[in-house]
């Protein structure tokens, strides 16, 4: 058995410890959106809401996937088009637009201006299903701004727009290896590239489609809070692929990162609990609110899990919250958030919070924390990579850096965001359901509803049960 | 014979049960309902945002009673279903025509 067991072919530059983790991080970041974030938000959403929610998530997914096969993934990981001078902005703006589909291009082994520093020990098969999954996070996250009231139809043009044009451009940027990456800016896994890029394209889509009706909008109460835990508990553990999966070996970082990501998240949680329990109009804690503070912990502590250590991780899960706390209940009430209806607050909880904890990288990161290796232990003499923050370097060059990132992902964002809802408005005609369709909900658009309930007792035998036709 | 209506709070329902059988009543109907009185709704609140809910859950009991029980069946229930606190409900007695007992086709008191 021994013997069998070491005969199989691995090529010499694969590990299975890594590529095994690898797939298991990726499908647990996929359990983040199916059922996840489908149960979270059918669960906040009005009951007649539910099948419409769950039906535009598995359907973002599905087709994220195929824009990823056919040209998304090596547009946004694969070799940089330069479109420019090495060197230049567009020289690192965007990859080719080719798709991901030969035998050979799935199995060999993966390469990426993802990770410069060391050979991946994995296939490309491997890297493109683990970026995947985040791609498909990303409009399904701002697809909590829309619900109610967006055209199905629209929502299908809109995510291969936005996943080509936005999510792309910036994943290349930041992640391929290109400009910001270039200049030194960081974002572990998806704080920028993700949760602040869902975040402004939640508050502009959700300005362009226009609010939900005002009678949505006054009974918005939630169908069902035991699904918003089942969601908001695969988000919090599957969150553990998430930023457990990005330093791409299953090493001493990884575990860190993992910790970090946790004890961030209560941080969080508990932060808004407490806010909630001094400071709130009715001083209750609610689980709602509770929940609202463990994502503001998940987010913020994307960009820096594995950089930031566990007095680093608490201070991140308590500054986003208490930020994204006061945003929600104050800043809500100004222009122009109050005059664009983001249903399910989408750009508080992942565009307020991925800004904060990527700007925190800047002050947080201790270069004690090493990615790729422990001290003394670096792989074939390269150093670890670490990040500097201010309180540790008295330097501010990482916080202007991210801040730059940051500044990018916010107006190409927005801009694209824009472009595409008004191209898809041109093209459908409208990007709402009807009035008639929207009072009805889901069964207008799909014909069914989550809870149905059809009459009371048995059928009885009728003529038409009897007639030769139907026997 | 008579109809006894009582719409009380919900966790009242087993000790109006009790109370009920207590009197010599052999059978009751309830059903799960949702009304207001003098007190209104209720708010709820989720995600920061207030919400009023008009109508408040309860429960609405129903038992036939022969003529001379009717005083002792309300006493009971008002006994029973009394918190002393606004919503305790109501409850209100009308006339029942006819009974009948659908297994043996037994008409009048001996078919409660």
């Amino acid at each position: 058995m021994l013997d069998a067991a070491s005969n199989i072919p691995y090529p010499s530059w694969l590990n299975p410890a890594d590529n095994t983790w690898q797939i298991v991080a990726a499908t647990l970041v996929g359990l983040m959106s199916l059922p996840g974030i489908a149960v979270l938000y059918g669960g906040l959403v009005r009951k007649k809401w539910i099948v419409n929610t769950m039906m535009m998530t598995f359907s973002a997914f599905s087709l994220t996937l195929l824009v990823w096969m056919l040209w998304g993934y090596n547009m946004a990981f694969g070799p940089l088009a330069h479109f420019g001078p090495t060197g230049s902005f567009w020289s690192g703006f965007v990859g080719h637009f080719t798709p991901l589909a030969t035998a050979s291009s799935e199995q060999g082994q993966a390469v990426s201006g993802a990770n410069t520093l060391i050979p991946f020990h994995f296939s490309t098969a491997t890297l493109a299903y683990f970026q995947f999954v985040f791609a498909a996070i990303t409009p399904i996250l701002f697809l909590g701004a829309l619900v109610g009231r967006i055209k199905f139809k629209a929502w299908l043009l809109i995510v291969p727009l936005w996943i080509t044009l936005v999510y792309c451009v910036n994943a290349a940027l930041l992640w391929g290896g290109g400009f910001f990456a270039q200049k030194g800016a960081v974002d572990y896994s998806g704080g920028y590239v993700i949760h602040l890029s869902a975040g402004v394209a939640a508050f502009v889509g959700a300005w362009i489609v226009g609010p939900r009706r005002w009678q949505d909008r006054e009974n918005a109460f939630p169908s069902n809070l035991m699904m918003v835990a089942v969601g908001a508990g695969i988000l919090w553990l599957g969150w553990n692929g998430f930023n457990g999966g990005d330093p791409f070996y299953a090493g001493a970082d990884m575990a860190s990162a993992v910790l970090n990501t946790n004890v961030a998240t209560a941080a969080g949680l508990l932060t808004w609990m407490f806010w909630d329990m001094f400071l709130s109009r009715q001083k209750k804690p609610t689980f709602l609110g509770a929940i609202n503070g463990m994502i503001c912990g998940l987010v913020a502590i994307t960009p820096s899990a594995g950089w930031v250590n566990g007095v680093g991780a608490i201070l991140v899960g308590l500054i986003a919250s208490t930020v994204v706390w006061f945003a929600w209940t104050y800043l809500s009430r100004c222009r122009p958030f109050s005059k664009v209806d983001d249903a399910l607050g989408v750009v508080y909880t992942h565009g307020f919070a991925g800004l904060t904890g990527g700007l925190l990288v800047g002050l947080l990161a201790d270069p004690a924390m090493t990615e790729y290796g422990v001290k003394g232990a670096h792989y074939k003499g390269i150093g670890a990579f670490f990040v500097r923050g201010w309180f540790f370097g008295h330097s501010l060059h990482q916080l202007w850096e991210q801040f730059l990132a940051a500044a990018w992902i916010i107006c190409w964002t927005a801009v694209g965001t824009f472009l595409i809802f008004h191209f898809v408005k041109f093209v459908l005609g409208g990007l709402r359901e009807s009035e008639e369709t929207l009072r009805e909900g889901d069964i207008a658009i799909h014909e069914e509803e989550a809870f149905p309930e059809p009459t009371f007792g048995e059928p009885v035998l009728t003529p038409s049960h009897t007639h030769p036709d139907n026997v | 014979m008579k109809l006894v209506t009582a719409v009380v709070k919900p966790f009242k329902l087993d000790e109006v049960k009790v109370a009920v059988k207590a009197v010599g009543v052999t059978g009751l109907t309830v059903g799960q309902v949702r009304g207001f009185g003098h007190t209104g709704g209720h708010i709820e609140i989720y995600r920061g945002k207030e919400y009023e809910f008009d109508f408040v859950d309860k429960i609405q009991i129903e038992v036939i009673v022969t003529d001379e029980m009717v005083e002792e069946v309300i006493d009971a229930i008002v006994a029973a279903a009394r918190t002393d606190t606004v919503g305790d409900g109501i409850a209100w007695v009308t006339d029942v025509e006819h009974v009948i007992r659908i297994r043996t086709n037994e008409r009048g008191p001996k078919a409660l």
